[in-house]
């Protein structure tokens, strides 16, 4: 085992087009979906047969019957089955944790490669039965005769019987996370005008990406698919401008924000390749990033001062500080758009003089960024946002991007944020630096 | 297709039944949908991909083997039937949306040591390319066959050895499985209809069983292959299998038996 | 695999007793095959000297070499007539021929090698000249007249090449390998590069995996030839990396995991694409043994009725980026090494022409002129080059014609049938070893003797 930590690299990624729900991949299960997207892994790196460190995975939204859905897509996969696997989850932020674990374990020295992500879909998702139909369900599964049987189904009223659909809700507020960022949005003053500009840059971002064959080594098409049909590469300011208002209505005039400028319900599955430089090495496959460190954050929504998806706004000048760096010092950000208003309500806190003093415990601001250097190649508003696909996704593209870059200003080398809100009130936020 | 199995067993009782196979040959076009085949899938085993399991396009051929041997024209009673073995070759990998040409007719009418046998041969072709091969052979007991020929069963090595799998095979899953292949043959559909036909309760269907085997070895079959399979005992419902593997040259062989040994299907999977 | 109705009813008795001419199942190759299924004659007129090098390499192979025609079928009957000179010499050639053909076997093979009329005429005079353009007829009638699937082919060979230069070719003339490659001429030169191949340097190459170690590249992999090129040069040990548009990823995956190869999702008409392509190469496998210039689309239309973009869309895919691609690799200087060998994919039409396919045959002939301008240059660096040209293959493609064209598509060669996309991929797996040196410059038909484009 080395004695120091080594940085772990990231190799490449694979993921599907991401599909608006109950559309393409309406029949597909978390399983037939990750582990096509682990076999297009396999084939774009020539890794058939293979045993690798670890395969770490998660999914939002997941039946009972998937309860080791990474392991399960590994054995299906053209991997080797001496490959470990297990499943994580911690909502919208579970890829990039996922990627984090693996790093880390690669970083002790533990494992020498893994492979790290995640999948979700709205549309094969699971319906619990409500809890008194459960009750019911239990004590019949423990009688002992028809008898009992027949008495205990006679107890059950017909509004027992309606299933419990799985909302987008928080547990402990009730809202939904549409909700509680309007009333972020609101907070912050983020304009509705801010709001469709950064949509409509996503997917003008994403388009162009397409375009010029970026995503030809990081997405395999499947069933049919070969693009993320949630994109509108015609999208304007102009179009977004014409959408009602869907969450935060109950401000009125102040609503802002749109079906146009939150991203809908998605499915899809994205997968990143780590490993160490020697590993990369051996098997002659390209480093293109290292991951430098990460944090998690997590804030008080419930009873706090702090808005769901505000997390990161506290995880990144930790990592900041830890890392000795500031905001400024990166080539690109890739700051999750769960809703292009919590992309700006983050940046406006980090600018905000009184926040950074009060809240964050700085003696200034982190600062603004430049916007050309944000989600350049688009980001979930455009593509999509299977939950716990996210991440994955990320990873891989802004790996990419540091490296196509190579070096930033004064020759160090080119480095990228990553910022992921999650519901629960967590945030996951990581560094990648060229290789 | 109930139909079709109400008007056979109504034939098999009237005089007048043909002596030799039919030359006909019959043909439809089909191109399989998700929803279809994502729930073939789920019953069987098989996720949900851009390429159809191997034994899937045996669904689609089904109806026009069942409508075949439904006709008067064909010598033996569809209802009684027995599926005694099964052989499939694909030439390639199928894609989801490509438009199938399936052909179906009977052929090898031969005696058995039981009865006569008789192979209802399936062509699936694409823009005029073969690319899957599927040959069913039933058993009718003590039926007669045409003089001088003799019947082939495929001799399938036995594989013994510890379980890779213990399946708990629902009660339902005959039900389940007719839903998505068609085969509404009532032994497979509950005690009653069962025990009519003299089986103690409902049995799962043979090419159920042979595609579950199939689904356990995803990602280790190479998708040009053969799969042979022998139905040998009938497998009741509910009931406790084991399926057993053992890797084979260019291949698998593979069993399903009971916990106490007697085995329900024996097969193997070769590259094509 | 494909449904050649009429050869499989052909092949009934009573289609034989009808007269119908039966269609010939070619014997193809599988690992494992003997080189020969049966005895081989294999002699010279004159001082030949490949006739023993060839009968040593049929002993090694396990298989009897006669001198003379007994009562046995032959399974392949070779003739040096390198050092024919005079038409005397051609009589005794078919005093041998004569008997020969009519014992062999199904499948069989007939070899036939020749002196470069050329060369003959310089050495010898303006007769040796006409006894060696002889041959080349002779050869084309041969084939034209066996039977069961038997092949004619010649190999004229320069007077400098030494004797180890024609085995890869005997090899594969003499193999199932070669099943639908019927009355070819080809020419055998002195081996461009090392014979050694770099990439086996490690473990000697088996006749099983003559590709062992090597690396190549398949454009246009994900399905058709081009998945069966990936497949062919697979099981022959070849480390693969397939490439086609990213749209067809989901296929090309399959592809990539049953040869354990990598998949490369790229537009070759892309403005980056040679560059991605070399990144790739460089990263993955530092060396670029056989590059397989397989993509090719079609836009069917009459000239009358051609519009710029289907022009440009099939001249794009089928010819610039071969051209680009290639340019760009013998620029790079690194991955092509002594011993690599690209095969482009032409076609028969680029041959012949093609009613309603101006803007492909231009783009299948174009390859061929390519081929010939850059064989002298890449053979300075121990690189060959050369095309294959497929005829009437059973594909997706051809099996969407009418059915009247693809009947008389299939039936107007040699064999009366159509090839198999393996039939391109083994002759592709021939001119990529490394010691199929000694052909360059060349397009090998793999048509089964078409009357179209001869």
């Amino acid at each position: 085992m080395p004695s120091t930590p080594r940085r772990a690299a990231v190799i490449g990624g694979n993921r599907i087009p991401f599909a608006r729900a109950n559309g393409r991949y309406a029949r597909a299960s978390n399983l037939d979906m990750l582990t096509t997207t682990l076999d297009g892994l396999v084939a774009r790196y020539g890794l058939a047969g293979e045993r690798l460190g670890e395969v770490v995975a998660g999914a939002v939204l997941k039946h009972s019957r998937d309860f080791n859905l990474t392991r399960e897509a590994v054995l299906g996969s053209r991997l080797a089955p001496s490959t470990p696997a297990y499943d994580v989850q911690q909502a919208c932020g579970t890829g990039l944790e996922a990627a984090i674990l693996v790093a880390n374990k690669i970083a002790l020295g533990q494992i020498e490669s893994g492979v790290a992500g995640g999948v979700d879909t709205a549309s094969d998702a699971p319906i619990a039965v409500n809890e008194d139909l459960r009750k019911v369900l239990v004590a019949i599964n423990g009688a002992r005769t028809v008898q009992q049987r027949v008495k205990l189904l006679a107890k059950l009223r017909p509004g027992q019987i309606v299933p419990d659909i799985p909302r987008n809700s928080e547990p402990r507020t009730g809202l939904s996370m549409g909700e509680h960022a309007a009333i972020t949005a609101k907070e912050w003053g983020v304009s509705r005008e801010a709001q469709d500009e950064l949509a409509a840059v996503s997917h003008r971002n994403l388009a162009a990406a397409y375009e010029r064959g970026f995503l030809d080594d990081l997405v395999t098409p499947y069933l049919g698919l070969t693009r993320d049909d949630n994109l509108r590469p015609d999208s304007s300011v102009e179009k977004l401008a014409t959408l009602r208002p869907v969450f935060g209505t109950q401000f009125g005039d102040d609503a802002t924000m749109t079906a146009g400028n939150s991203t809908p319900l998605t499915d899809g599955a994205a997968l990143a390749l780590l490993g160490s430089d020697e590993w990369a090495a051996a098997h002659k496959l390209p480093v293109l990033a290292h991951l430098v460190d990460a944090e998690t954050a997590a804030v008080d929504y419930v009873h706090g001062r702090d808005g769901l998806l505000t997390a990161p706004v506290y995880a990144v000048p930790r990592l900041l500080e830890r890392s000795g760096l500031t905001l400024q010092d990166f080539d690109f950000y890739e700051i999750h758009e769960a809703f292009a208003s919590t992309v700006l309500a983050t940046l406006k806190a980090w600018e905000d003089v009184e926040f950074a003093k009060d809240r964050l415990g700085l003696d200034a601001p982190l600062g603004s960024i430049d916007r050309s250097r944000l989600n350049v190649t688009g980001s979930s508003l455009a593509a999509g946002h299977p939950f716990a696909a996210t991440g994955g996704r990320i990873v891989a593209t802004l790996a990419k991007l540091v490296h196509e870059k190579g070096t930033g200003e004064g020759g160090r080398k080119a480095r990228g944020l990553i910022s992921i809100c999650a519901a629960g009130g967590q945030g996951v936020v990581a560094i990648l630096e060229a290789a | 297709m109930i139909a079709l199995y109400a008007k056979a067993a109504v034939g098999a009782v009237l005089p007048g039944r043909a002596r030799s196979l039919p030359g006909t040959v019959l043909e439809r076009s089909v191109t399989p949908e998700v929803g279809h085949l994502a729930d073939y899938g789920r019953v069987c085993g098989f996720p949900l991909a851009d390429a159809l399991p191997l034994t899937f396009p045996h669904v689609l051929a089904f109806p026009l083997q069942v409508e075949l041997m439904a006709a008067r024209s064909f010598p033996l009673p569809l209802p009684g039937l027995v599926h005694v073995a099964n052989r499939i070759t694909a030439h390639r990998a199928i894609g989801l949306g490509e438009r199938l040409d399936v052909r179906v007719r009977a052929e090898r009418f031969a005696a058995h040591p039981r009865g006569a046998q008789v192979d209802l041969v399936a062509e699936v072709s694409v823009d005029g390319t073969r690319v899957w091969d599927g040959r069913s052979t039933y058993l009718a007991r003590g039926a007669q066959a045409p003089t001088g020929l003799a019947g082939e069963l495929p001799d399938l090595p036995e594989v013994d050895g510890p379980a890779a799998a213990v399946w708990r095979v629902p009660a339902d899953t005959g039900r389940r499985y007719a839903a998505v292949s068609g085969d509404v043959n009532p032994i497979h559909l509950n005690p009653v209809t069962a025990k009519a036909f003299g089986f103690p309760r409902a049995i799962a269907h043979g090419m159920w069983t042979a595609a579950r085997a199939l689904a356990a070895l995803q990602g280790r079959v190479p998708e040009a292959a053969t799969y042979e399979v022998g139905f040998r005992k009938p497998l009741l419902l509910p009931s406790t299998a084991e399926l057993v593997t053992e890797q084979a040259k260019e291949g698998w062989d593979l069993a399903v038996r009971n916990r106490k040994g007697a085995v329900h299907l024996t097969g193997t999977v070769r590259r094509a | 695999m494909s449904t050649d109705r009429f050869r499989d009813l052909s092949n009934t008795a009573l289609a034989g007793r009808l007269g119908v001419p039966r269609v010939p199942l070619l014997r193809r190759y599988e690992p494992g095959q003997p080189l020969l299924p049966g005895p081989a004659l294999v002699t010279s007129v004159g001082a030949g000297r490949f006739a023993k090098p060839i009968a040593a390499l049929v002993e090694e192979s396990g298989q009897q070499v006669l001198d003379a025609v007994g009562d046995q079928k032959l399974a392949a009957v070779v003739v040096d007539l390198t050092a024919a000179t005079t038409l005397d010499d051609l009589a005794a050639a078919r005093a041998i021929l004569t008997p020969a053909v009519r014992k062999l076997a199904p499948s069989g093979r007939l070899l036939l090698l020749g002196p470069e009329p050329a060369e003959a005429s310089a050495g010898a005079g303006v007769e040796a000249a006409a006894t060696a353009q002889a041959l080349d007829g002779l050869v084309r009638t041969i084939a034209k007249e066996l039977r069961a699937g038997a092949t004619a082919n010649l190999l004229v060979v320069a007077a400098q090449a030494p004797p180890a230069a024609v085995d890869s070719a005997v090899r594969f003339f003499l193999s199932a390998r070669s099943a639908y490659v019927d009355g070819q001429v080809v020419r055998i030169g002195v081996p461009v590069g090392s014979p050694q191949d770099p990439a086996a340097m490690d473990s000697p190459t088996l006749p099983e995996k003559p590709l062992s170690g090597r690396v190549a590249v398949v454009t246009g992999a994900a399905r058709g030839i081009g998945a069966a090129i990936a497949d062919t040069l697979a099981r022959d040990g070849a480390t693969l990396v397939v490439v086609d548009i990213p749209a067809a990823g989901e296929n090309l995956a399959k592809v990539a995991n049953r040869t354990g190869g990598t998949a490369l999702q790229l537009d070759i008409t892309a403005v980056d694409a040679p560059e991605r392509l070399i990144a790739h190469l460089t990263q993955r496998h530092g060396r670029l043994d056989l590059l397989v210039h397989n993509a090719g689309i079609t836009r069917d239309k009459l000239l009358a009725n051609m519009d710029p973009d289907r022009w440009k869309a099939v001249l794009d895919v089928n010819l610039r980026a071969q051209l680009r691609i290639t340019e760009a690799l013998l620029g790079e200087g690194t991955l092509l090494q002594d011993g690599s060998r690209i095969v482009c994919v032409s076609s028969q039409s680029g041959i012949g022409g093609n009613r309603g396919q101006a803007n492909y045959v231009a783009s299948k002939a174009g390859i061929i002129g390519m081929v010939r301008a850059l064989a002298p240059v890449v053979a300075e660096k121990g690189v060959t080059i050369n095309a294959v040209a497929p005829g009437f293959i059973e594909t997706e493609m051809t099996a969407k014609m009418p059915l009247g064209t693809r009947e008389a598509g299939r039936r107007v060669n040699s064999l009366r049938q159509g090839g198999l996309p393996v039939d391109v991929a083994e002759t592709i797996g021939w001119l990529g070893q490394a010691d199929s040196g000694g052909v360059n410059g060349q397009v090998v038909r793999v048509c089964g003797q078409s009357m179209l484009g001869a």
